[in-house]
């Protein structure tokens, strides 16, 4: 089958690789019909996260036809069109049962990677290095999807594929800032990033009944999305002082929620931009965390910050005494989709929820290299690219 | 810079500054293979004791001592398992029997990897294949 592959930094190509095979009874074979570029894709493409191998498949939000179903799978049919969570979790471990999908026990069969690094081993993803289990991902005609039953949910007849692929994982990666974040009716809330993630974020926070909800970017054709699509205000940092125009819409409080879907490959506009990126590429740091230290100087006191954007290793600069002195709480997590994807799914149906303004661009599989240069670039408009394999 | 030499460059700090937080963990005589290793299991202690321990566990419990005890606040049970001097088995059979073995307890399947593989060898990725090849054996656990 055709897939697209990772054949080292920055390189990336479509070619000819084996078709998936059923490994576990629970496993089945879903013939993907969209899948879309993400964010951290850009972190494994740029080699910020040193797992990977030439040949490796990408692709971790998507949605598809099933195919072949394993013996133990009894939820899906062949011939069911699914919505698939881009992390792979187990459903019996105790992380599964405290609804922390993506810290699944039994998810990831290369842990000893992740608890070198961090301590504890997350659970697996698609497409996303062998660190997270060396699954291969979704750009690809075919994906093996293990423990079926748990990950996959059936897209109602009313959703369409365009607006149900985005609960792969940007709607629930957002959903789950909004929701672990502890945004309640009556808060303000700062989303730093206008990624398909932050966008999400923003309009989860404004369903769970946030006063304000102000999305921060550069990007004007991203902030134009939110203010037409999801409902909230806008903040150029490029053209105002962020920091005193979020003390000035919330009271002189600060935001009580603040969270972060930019990433360790975070722009900024001053000289610390420079400072961090040189850090960066000399290796003293490995990941760039601008964006959670403003959500950490701009939260209010006792608030909470969440970091949904995707980091690897170490940062510098870390604002330690802000968050004590403070009294803040600081989360993070990769996303626990199979939490979110069915209640996404329902709201979807009922139009609460629209996602069709991300994908910007839409085109065939062969062209994914050229879909990840301009999605790279945020040229054209980009916010997400969708490939139809 | 080639792109090789990049990808090594990022790849060294992130393993190598991990490496360093663990060794600030250890205790002197670092080195030595540990010859204590637990794994919690969410599942009652009744339930495990009423049956042998299935799976990679069952092959090596010979040759180590095995111990069962409740979880507290309702997370399962513990299975610690000691390397007696002299055993022949390794901390690496004993991580990879503990992650099989919970793994058969609680979803009655180990997951294995993808296939078949869509990679291929490369010398800057020899290290990882390595690894991946081993990926239930090593680790902290
Ligand atoms: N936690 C999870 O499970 C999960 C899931 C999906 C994505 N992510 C992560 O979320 C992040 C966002 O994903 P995305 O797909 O929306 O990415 P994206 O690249 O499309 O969007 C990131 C946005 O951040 C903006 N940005 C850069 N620096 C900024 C700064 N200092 N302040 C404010 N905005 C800034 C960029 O202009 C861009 O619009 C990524 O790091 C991604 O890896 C995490
Ligand atoms: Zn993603
Ligand atoms: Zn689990």
């Amino acid at each position: 089958m055709k897939a697209l592959q990772w054949q080292g930094v920055n390189k990336l190509a479509v070619g000819e690789v084996p078709d998936p095979e059923l490994r576990n009874p629970g496993d089945m074979i879903v013939k993907v019909g969209k899948t879309v570029t993400c964010g951290s894709d850009l972190h494994l493409l740029g080699g910020y996260i040193p797992f990977m191998e030439k040949g490796d498949v990408l692709g971790h939000e998507f949605l598809g036809e099933v195919v072949e179903v394993g013996p133990d799978v009894h939820k899906h049919r062949v011939g069911d069109r699914v919505v698939v969570s881009s992390f792979i979790a187990c459903g019996s471990c105790w992380y599964c049962d405290q609804k922390l999908f993506s810290l699944c026990d039994n998810g990831n069969t290369n842990p000893a990677i992740t608890e070198t690094l961090w301590g504890h081993a997350p659970g697996g993803c698609f497409g996303y290095s062998h660190a997270m289990g060396g699954n291969a991902g979704s750009h690809a005609e075919y994906v093996r999807v293990p423990f079926a039953d748990v990950g996959a949910f059936a897209v109602p007849d009313e959703v369409s594929d365009e607006r149900a692929l985005f609960a792969s994982d940007s709607a629930s990666t957002g959903w789950m800032g909004a929701d672990l974040g502890g945004v309640k009716p009556g808060d303000v809330v700062a989303v730093w990033g206008a990624g398909a993630v932050g966008q999400m974020a923003a309009r989860a926070a404004v369903l769970l009944g946030a006063d304000r909800v102000i999305v921060i970017d550069r990007l004007d054709n991203r902030l134009q999305q939110v203010e037409k699509f999801i409902g909230a205000e806008t903040l150029n940092y490029e053209r105002t002082d962020v920091s005193g125009e979020l003390r000035e819409r919330s009271g002189g409080r600060g935001p009580d929620v603040c969270i972060e879907a930019v990433g360790m490959e975070a722009h900024s506009p001053g000289p610390q931009f420079a400072f961090d990126q040189l850090k960066q590429q000399l290796r003293l740091q490995t990941d760039r965390p601008t964006a959670v230290r403003d959500a950490i100087h701009a939260c209010r006191k006792g608030g909470s910050v969440f970091v949904l954007g995707v980091y690897a290793g170490f940062v510098d600069k870390f604002p330690l005494g802000a968050l004590m002195n403070k009294g803040l709480t600081v989360r993070g997590a990769q996303m626990h989709g199979q939490r979110y994807i069915p209640m996404l799914l329902e709201r979807m149906a009922a139009g609460e929820l629209t996602t069709e303004h991300l994908a910007t661009h839409v085109m065939p599989l062969d062209q994914a290299p050229e879909g990840y240069r301009i999605f790279k670039e945020k040229e054209d408009g980009c916010v997400r690219a969708v490939f139809t394999p | 810079m080639s792109r090789t030499g990049k990808l090594l460059l990022i790849a060294v700090p992130v393993v190598a500054g991990a490496a360093v937080a663990a060794r600030r963990r250890r205790v002197p005589g670092a080195g030595e293979q540990r010859r204590r290793h637990v794994v919690t299991v969410f599942r009652p202690l009744a339930e495990l004791q009423a049956e042998p321990l299935p799976g990679s566990l069952k092959e090596i419990a010979d040759d180590v001592e095995i111990t069962l005890s409740a979880a507290p606040g309702g997370r399962g049970t513990e299975i610690a398992v000691r390397i007696p001097e002299g055993s022949s088995v390794s901390s690496g059979d004993v991580r990879r029997a503990l992650r099989e073995t919970r793994s058969l307890i609680e979803v009655g399947d180990v997951l294995l990897p993808y296939g078949p593989p869509t990679t291929v060898p490369t010398l800057l990725n020899r290290p990882l294949q390595t690894a991946t090849r081993h990926g239930r054996e090593g680790g902290l656990l």
